[in-house]
């Protein structure tokens, strides 16, 4: 049986989902150089936002779709406004750890809002399958790969064709520079923070139409998304999506591997990517690409 | 006269004797080693280790395979959860000389997803979510901790032999020269510390004591499973050692007795749901810590002031 070929399809949509949640993470940390621990937790917002729109409140798919993005797009503003600028100019760990307790306040609250149980948010949309010469793909996972290919192309005209785009890279590079030419540190953090917020609530919801939603989810997304941003090298917004593609690929062939007739069991896949993650970490910290000249 | 006070006394002393009370007792003390040995790496070291948690968990299993399996009595448990907790905590520690804060606390927080994915999947071994069943309390020397009041004396020693030990080390020159190393690691070690190696010890330091007390909790609850282990629990533990002052020994002290006694009691007074009660606690630790940090955003981490 030759399972090769699903296994990659499988890599492609997890990667994708990691690419969607961490660009604009990526974006962020090269503007702040601060971690977020409650991307993770963003994304399991998205997905209940979702659920309260369409399954408790009987709203169509793009209704549910837009309502959720908007809660994003506030949520963002409220952590950006509460968690994290009133310490920027303080110890770059302070983030760290206000972050930790917003996702910690996140998860609480859905759990006392929701309930900590499984949930789905896919109800009555069943979907058949399609197969392609022995590889299945659900239409769900088909919407996955062509969103994250779409919305990586536009946020690659945005940051490498646009006015905006310049400011980002600038400030990127050097934040004193280019605020001392006039460019807006303040307005253009929000904006990106924002784009990263809302990116990643879409990626809790394609997580929830392909699995299930529970409030715990959310930490070990949080860790992926690191996972990801190490492999390209932190702020380095194309090596983390390569990184997050790489990660997808890590995951799911040490299933499919075989070591002289002893394969790994599927449970040990996450163990394995972080066990990667940490020989990067300790052998080349600065990420897997070499960053050409600027960062971005 | 004295009649009320006297009846709110008899039944204060009623309420510590109840086996609820020695329970809160049992739990105050694990978690004050705990707490206290985070304080060391965190507090006075500076090192955010994200990976405290994953270090007691490995305690914690350690000595419930050792007396499960093995029938191993309770000091060499204990001994092996503190020495395999200290040694996997050299990982963590050959981490962090390599990498600055960022990288750091994402290499601590891998680590942690190693240990939990691993406790979860090494089926053969460690039962995965199914969790370990039928730890036996502890026997030595003829006295049988089986009861909770029993049990209760053999954590207050444990405890106190712990903290007492650690208070030491809190006035220690070791303590001062990893602070020193904390404020600036140059200006520590152009004054001859050799800042690797305290920071590599206090890391085996702090996780041993972290995996005794995880050998404690494994004993009395009888039962572990890797859900006691996640990150809410290093949000519990940070958030202690933050609003107790990172640093401080009585401090912490203090923060955990508030916050691992007095707030749940507190709490269970308000008429809620138990399904409520959890995620409301976690909520509020959170809250907690954030106010805490907001409050002395100035004072918690000093950035080192550029000449």
């Amino acid at each position: 049986m030759d399972i090769l070929p699903q296994l990659l399809i499988n890599a492609l949509i997890s990667g994708s989902i990691y690419a969607i949640a961490s660009a604009g993470l990526s974006l962020s940390y090269g503007l702040q150089r601060i971690l977020n621990f409650a991307q993770g937790h963003f994304m399991m917002v998205g997905a209940y936002a979702f659920y309260a729109a369409r399954i408790l409140h009987q709203g169509s798919l793009p209704e549910s779709g837009v309502v959720a993005l908007l809660v994003m797009l506030l949520l963002g503003l409220a952590s950006l406004y509460i968690f994290v600028l009133p310490f920027s100019s303080f110890s770059p760990l302070l983030p760290f750890v206000t972050t930790l307790a917003l996702g910690a306040m996140l998860e609480a609250s859905v759990s006392m809002l929701f309930g900590v149980n499984v949930q789905s948010i896919s109800r009555g949309l069943e979907f058949e399958s399609i197969e392609f010469g022995g590889v299945f793909i659900t239409p769900i996972q088909i919407v996955i790969i062509v969103s994250a290919l779409s919305l990586l192309s536009l946020l690659g005209l945005l940051v490498h064709c646009t006015s905006f785009g310049r400011r980002i890279r600038a400030l990127s590079e050097h934040r004193y520079a280019a605020a001392s030419l006039g460019t807006s540190y303040t307005g253009t953090t929000i904006i990106v923070f924002c784009l990263g917020t809302v990116l990643s609530g879409y990626a809790g919801i394609l997580v929830g139409l392909e699995t299930n939603i529970q409030p715990t989810m959310g930490a070990s997304y949080t860790i992926k998304a690191f996972a990801a941003m190490t492999l390209g090298g932190l702020g380095n917004l194309w090596g983390t999506v390569l990184g997050s593609y790489l990660l997808g690929l890590i995951e799911n062939l040490s299933i499919g591997l075989d070591f002289g007739g002893y394969s790994l069991p599927a449970g040990y896949k996450d163990a394995f990517a972080f066990v990667i993650i940490l020989g990067v970490l300790l052998i080349k910290p600065e990420g897997l690409f070499r960053r050409v000249g600027r960062r971005v | 006269m004295f009649e009320a006070p006297l009846g709110f006394f008899v039944g204060f002393y009623e309420v510590l004797r109840s086996e609820y009370a020695l329970h809160l007792c049992v739990l105050l003390g694990i978690y004050l080693i705990l707490a206290q040995s985070f304080n060391l790496v965190f507090g006075v070291g500076g090192l955010f280790n994200l990976a405290h948690v994953a270090t007691y968990a490995i305690g914690a299993y350690t000595t419930a395979l050792l007396s499960t399996e093995l029938n191993v009595g309770v000091f060499q448990c204990l001994l092996a959860s503190a020495l395999l907790s200290g040694l996997l905590a050299l990982i963590i520690g050959a981490i962090s000389l390599r990498l600055a804060t960022d990288y750091f606390a994402i290499g601590s927080l891998a680590f942690s997803a190693v240990v939990s994915a691993l406790l979860i999947n090494w089926r053969s071994l460690t039962r995965g979510v199914l969790g370990i069943p039928g730890i036996p309390r502890p026997e030595w020397g003829g006295i049988d901790f089986n009861g909770v009041q029993n049990f209760l004396y053999f954590v207050i020693v444990v405890t106190l032999l712990c903290l007492g030990a650690m208070w030491i080390l809190f006035r220690s020159s070791f303590a001062r020269s990893l602070k020193a190393a904390a404020q600036s690691d140059v200006a520590a070690q152009s004054l001859g510390r050799d800042v690797a190696r305290l920071r590599i010890w206090a890391f085996f330091i702090s996780s041993a004591f972290a995996g005794i007390a995880g050998g404690l909790f494994a004993y009395y609850l009888n039962y572990i499973d890797p859900s006691s282990f996640s990150l809410t629990e290093m949000v519990l533990v940070l958030t202690i050692v933050v609003v107790g002052r990172p640093g401080s020994f009585w401090g912490v002290a203090a923060a955990t007795l508030l916050l691992v006694v007095l707030l749940p009691e507190g709490l269970r007074f308000l008429p809620l749901e138990p399904s409520v009660l959890g995620p409301l606690r976690q909520f509020l630790h959170a809250l907690l810590l954030f106010i805490v940090v907001y409050m002395n955003r100035a004072r918690l981490f000093p950035v080192e002031r550029m000449v």
